[in-house]
């Protein structure tokens, strides 16, 4: 009698035994690999593939929650594994890759800000020359462009700081040639007042 | 002993069959199938995929995952002669999924594009036509560092553009085109009594009296229209001549207080002629501004707080020619040329008016500007 018990109890144990457990642990590392990757800066710089990143744990958890559906022990985790496993492997050369183009576009900005500051500050000094007389609406334009430029210095800064370094980089470069445009704006008009003769005189409250 | 041969024989010939057909079946993935389904994943990648066409991108990933795990998990797996391969099955699934991936991801990539670049067009152009009309208005002070950081802005669409990032072109774009919009109110709000007909209509009344009490005194009298940026010289009730003048550097907008570069709006006299030695300006026609309306009109902004702490009236306001045109700074006066200054200081006599309008008419150079930018408004 007990052997026949113990005949029937076997399978059960056997099939308890079987059952997959869910990949909890590789789902957490392959979470923590893509969160690695998005501190690495990979949304902005490799887009694509950190997007194939969130895809394939994105996938694991739908064929995790898929397996948990099931009756027990038909459940299979092998897939789900084997996207976690690509996830966290994929997220390892993400990481580097994508810290090594945010460090190429960290130091393309920081050139691109030095020499939209370096263009600023030029401007700057030839307004402090500009001659007032001349085109007095013209010269306060310009003055009211360099004060812009100078203030959009700041938004460099605050992109670089957010380390969007492309939006940093574009606004120094525009800032650059605005800044150059203006400053040969104000060359010109200094051109053409130093042939000019007689004095400077003020009126009008 | 002879009996006992063949019966070997045909076990070898037997077994050579199964190993043959077996080493027939072993389920391999074709080289080229596995190539091209490589390539569409680096095509997918350069058309932005993810962005682009993220469902049949993801069902790409998954399944590319899946069967890129089992080459390599089951390198050499047996199936039966009369089993399909399932590998290459899945292998072409994932190869029309990639495909329709692709195409999906390149169509709306290439929308993406057209959008971005009809966007950045229309932008540049209504910054072009902004800037033109501004200058035509001599409104380009009233915005301040407004139009410069607009500019910054279109720049950057453009850069984001020319590097394929047409997300963010987008978004510079939209954000340039508000900073327009919001210009063009200012302005709006700043000059739309160019286009008040009340307003127009009241210096038109002004300009009336002006030409009326130069016909009964005989005499001459002097109209300026700051829309026109011109003078006109009335004898006699009829205009003699007319000379194109400068403004202060705000020159359009009404003048509120010392130093804010307006030029005034008004009926004024000639209260002093100041000839050779006694101006800078060659000959100057000094004015009786402020006059009890400029007066009131300035407490009135004072009491509502409108004006800066410590501002003052401010006084002097001439017309006068310079000794040089280039070098004279005029923060609110109307400039003439020597040569016209010399003929009006010789023609006009002390008390007599001059009236200083924003605009003879309704169709004026301001109010047409405004309604074509205004046109341009996107919101």
């Amino acid at each position: 009698m007990k052997h026949w018990i113990m005949l029937g109890l076997a399978p059960l144990f056997l099939l308890t035994v079987a059952c997959a457990k869910a990949p909890t642990d590789k789902l957490t590392a392959a979470e923590q690999a893509v969160n690695d990757a998005r501190t690495a800066g990979a949304p902005a710089y490799l887009a694509e593939d950190f997007a194939k990143l969130e895809s394939l744990v994105a996938n694991a958890k739908k064929e995790i929650a898929e397996e948990e559906g099931k009756f027990a022990f038909l459940r299979d985790y092998e897939k789900a594994e084997q996207l976690l496993a690509s996830a966290k492997a994929d997220a390892a050369k993400v990481v580097i890759e994508a810290a090594k183009k945010k460090e190429e576009a960290k130091v393309a900005a920081v050139l691109a800000q030095q020499e939209a500051q370096a263009s600023v500050k030029t401007t700057q000094a030839l307004v402090a020359k500009a001659p007032v007389g001349k085109d007095r609406a013209a010269v306060e334009a310009i003055k009211a462009d360099a004060e812009g430029l100078a203030a959009s210095l700041a938004e460099v800064q605050a992109a670089m700081d957010a380390e969007d370094y492309l939006t940093a980089q574009t606004k120094a470069k525009a800032i650059q040639d605005k800044s150059q445009a203006v400053a040969k704006e104000i060359q010109g008009a200094l051109a053409k007042v130093a042939g000019a003769k007689g004095k400077q005189g003020k009126t009008g409250k | 002993m002879s009996h006992s041969r063949p019966v070997p024989r045909r076990i070898s010939l037997a077994a050579l069959v199964l190993v043959l057909g077996m080493a027939a079946c072993v389920q391999k993935a074709p080289p080229e199938l596995v190539q091209a389904v490589e390539t569409l994943d680096r095509e997918l990648t350069a058309a932005q995929g993810a962005e682009f066409a993220p469902e049949e991108y993801a069902k790409f990933v998954e399944h590319w995952t899946a069967v890129r795990g089992r080459m390599l998990a089951e390198p050499d797996v047996i199936r039966l002669p009369w089993e399909p391969n399932r590998l290459v099955a899945d292998l072409i699934k994932v190869q029309e999924q990639g495909v329709l991936a692709v195409s999906t991801a390149t169509q709306r990539r290439e929308a993406e594009r057209q959008q971005a670049e009809a966007r950045l067009t229309q932008l540049e152009e209504r910054l072009q036509t902004f800037t033109g009309n501004l200058d035509t208005m001599g409104g380009r002070v009233v915005l301040g560092q407004r139009p410069v950081e607009t500019e910054l802005l279109a720049k950057q669409a453009r850069s984001f553009f020319e590097q394929g990032q047409f997300v963010r072109s987008q978004r510079a774009s939209q954000q340039a085109a508000k900073l327009l919009d919001r210009q063009i109110e200012r302005l709006g709000a700043e000059l739309g009594r160019y286009a008040d007909e009340r307003r127009v209509t009241a210096w038109r009344n002004m300009v009336a009296q002006t030409v009326t009490w130069s016909y009964r005194h005989h005499s001459a009298a002097i109209v300026v229209s700051k829309a026109d940026r011109r003078l006109f010289v009335y004898r006699n009730g009829k205009a003699v001549a007319s000379y194109p003048v400068s403004l202060g550097y705000n020159g359009i907008l009404e003048k509120r207080y010392q130093g804010d570069g307006a030029t005034p709006e008004g009926q004024y006299r000639i209260v002093r002629k100041r000839d050779r030695g006694d101006t800078k300006f060659h000959r100057a026609l000094l004015l009786d501004y402020p006059n009890n309306q400029d007066r009131r009109r300035f407490l009135q902004a004072r009491a509502a707080g409108t004006l800066p702490p410590n501002a003052s009236i401010g006084g002097q306001i001439e017309i006068h020619g310079g000794e040089n045109r280039a070098l004279s700074e005029t923060l609110g006066c109307v400039q003439l040329e020597n040569r016209q200054i010399d003929v009006l200081f010789d023609l006009i006599e002390e008390g007599a008016p001059v009236t200083i309008v924003g605009a003879l008419g309704l169709s004026n150079a301001i109010s047409l500007a405004l309604a074509e930018l205004e046109q341009t408004e996107e919101g």
